[in-house]
């Protein structure tokens, strides 16, 4: 009786029928009301809409790099990596994320493929971590954004050194908890084992499998993390924080909780940080640096994907060590 | 789930819809997207027969559901672009390695050349030596509460990925009829430009009624 009441509810014709008139009554509503004649909606359509379209790409290039990990990349190699020297192994890792241009939302599904096949986990977030900030799109981005400024040679290898030191520390603070102590089970996960692997057809098949089932799984999350994101960019002012600018730690403070907020693209950010020119250097430094690390939408794909304990930890560690080093930054540069 | 989405990206693309989301630095992600997605979702067809086929979840058809809405949405409203509403809650934008003194000093004056000027001493230099010049812009009328009524806000959004990332690049009109534009309807402004330090005044000699650009957000 108690297995009947637990027993996961499976999807009948009735709930295709449910599907397809819940669908059609949406596309019925929105046409008759249009709800882009109201301002603030009309804005929160807008940058919703934006934040999936620009970032859905990057989650399915993941996917597709984390399906060819599992698929097609021998369990030997990864576990060699494993057989550095200790000391060598976070840095590798955190290294190894100037080979992958591609912004923050598509390295989460890769470091939990990297996690599941045998890398060790510490390894795999601090290649997490690292990757968006160190990688040589956002360095160029970077670059560009404060050409012309002389705070360019401050904000230039100043991110690229602090991400590196910041991604190392989460790292080194996760230490040697297993796979099974950070990652939550997908739900999908425990079927796989089911594909017979060594015929190039069952290979395939499970490519396609790990491809959609890693995009589904990080899909609704970036989705739960863009509708919050895009709630706080339409009704937050820019202006409303720029007034305590010049306050020491408050400063780097409020631009790391507003590069929380905003959850923009590690690509794109730098544009964003250069025009708070109330800001100085250090605290434009830690909008770079956490931001890619720690914002909104990151916290609805880490939720989804790691276990509550370890999403809280490295929330801590990401703006402890950011703020630590954007203070020395501060004190040595001004 | 894979082709709904598939679907979507080649719409936005052929449609030209990514223009809303984009800027033309990042719209390389949509027909990537288009791609790789459409291959997936072929790819699970084809892979799709199983001895043993693993039952839909209803929890899970409902999440499935709720991923299919923004689709819809974006396929059935008409598209829509950001306006007055964010124009004071988004940061000026800041182009100075983007725009080279020398494009603001020489040249026809674009609304990112004006926006640049804007954001350094040498910018404004640069901008202050055009003083008199006819520039000609296009973009939409704002007006906040100090607004006189024979003047506007000439607002567009500068996007450098995505319309998240947008800044606001802003010029003062000033000859304008009272009453002649409503907020947010897209015009040409054509007259001299007047820098005054970080503002830039357009004496307006001609404002027309436009249609919005096919790209409503320029590019940095």
């Amino acid at each position: 009786m108690a297995d009947i009441a637990t027993r996961p509810r499976t999807a009948t014709l009735r709930t295709a029928v449910a599907v397809a008139v819940a669908l059609a009554s949406v596309s019925v509503l929105a046409r008759l009301a249009d709800p882009s004649r109201v301002e603030w909606l009309r804005a929160y359509m807008v940058i919703f809409g934006s934040l999936l379209v620009q970032a859905l790409p990057f989650v399915t290039l993941g996917a597709f790099a984390a399906a060819l990990v599992e698929v097609f990349v021998p369990i030997g190699t990864l576990e060699k990596l494993g057989r550095l020297p200790r000391p060598l192994q976070l840095p590798a890792a955190a290294l190894a994320g100037i080979a992958f241009p591609i912004c923050e939302c598509g390295s989460v599904p890769v470091a939990r493929r990297l996690a599941q096949r045998g890398l060790m986990p510490s390894a795999a977030i601090t290649f997490m971590l690292a990757a968006p900030v160190l990688n040589p799109v956002v360095i160029a981005s970077t670059y560009v954004a404060y050409r012309g400024r002389s705070t360019l040679w401050t904000m230039v290898p100043g991110r690229f050194l602090l991400g590196f030191l910041v991604a190392i520390a989460a790292g080194w603070v996760l230490g040697a908890r297993s796979k099974e102590e950070l990652l939550k089970p997908a739900p999908k996960d425990a079927h796989e084992h089911t594909v017979e692997l060594g015929r190039p057809e069952a290979r395939w098949r499970k490519f396609f499998v790990h491809f959609g089932n890693d995009f589904l799984f990080m899909g609704r999350f970036l989705l739960l993390g863009a509708t919050v994101a895009a709630a706080i960019q339409t009704f937050l002012p820019a202006s409303v924080l720029t007034g305590i600018g010049g306050t020491p730690v408050v400063g780097l403070l409020v631009m790391m909780a507003l590069a929380a907020a905003l959850s923009l693209c590690s690509e794109s950010d730098a544009f964003v940080a250069a025009s708070f020119v109330q800001f100085g250097p250090s605290a434009q430094l830690a909008f770079l640096v956490s931001g890619p690390m720690v914002d909104a939408k990151l916290i609805a794909l880490y939720g989804g994907t790691f276990r509550r304990g370890f999403v809280r930890t490295i929330v801590i560690v990401v703006a402890a060590a950011t703020l630590v080093g954007t203070m020395w930054i501060g004190v040595i540069f001004g | 789930m894979l082709a709904v989405w598939a679907a979507l990206f080649w719409f936005l693309l052929l449609s030209g819809r990514d223009a809303f989301y984009l800027s033309t630095r990042t719209d390389w992600v949509v027909p990537v997207a288009a791609g790789l997605l459409s291959v997936a979702a072929l790819g699970r067809l084809v892979t799709a027969r199983v001895a043993a086929s693993e039952p839909l979840r209803r929890r899970e058809a409902w999440i499935m559901t709720l991923m299919v809405v923004p689709v819809l949405l974006v396929m059935v409203l008409p598209p829509v672009t950001l306006g007055t509403f964010s124009a004071d809650k988004r940061a000026g934008f800041a182009g100075a390695g983007i725009v080279p003194t020398g494009d603001i000093a020489e040249g026809e004056l674009t609304f990112v050349d004006i926006a640049a000027g804007q954001t350094t001493p040498e910018g404004e230099r640069a901008l202050a030596g055009r003083a008199g010049d006819t520039v000609s812009l296009i973009g939409f009328v704002t007006r906040y509460a100090d607004t006189p009524a024979d003047e506007l806000m000439l607002t567009r959004y500068v996007v450098s990925c995505c319309v998240a990332d947008a800044t606001i690049a802003q010029v003062r009109v000033v000859n304008v009829t009272p009453g002649a534009f409503a907020v947010d309807e897209w015009v040409e402004v054509t007259g001299p430009i007047y820098p005054l330090g970080r503002e830039v005044i357009v004496s307006a000699s001609a404002i027309v009624a436009v249609e919005r650009p096919d790209r409503p957000y320029l590019t940095a």
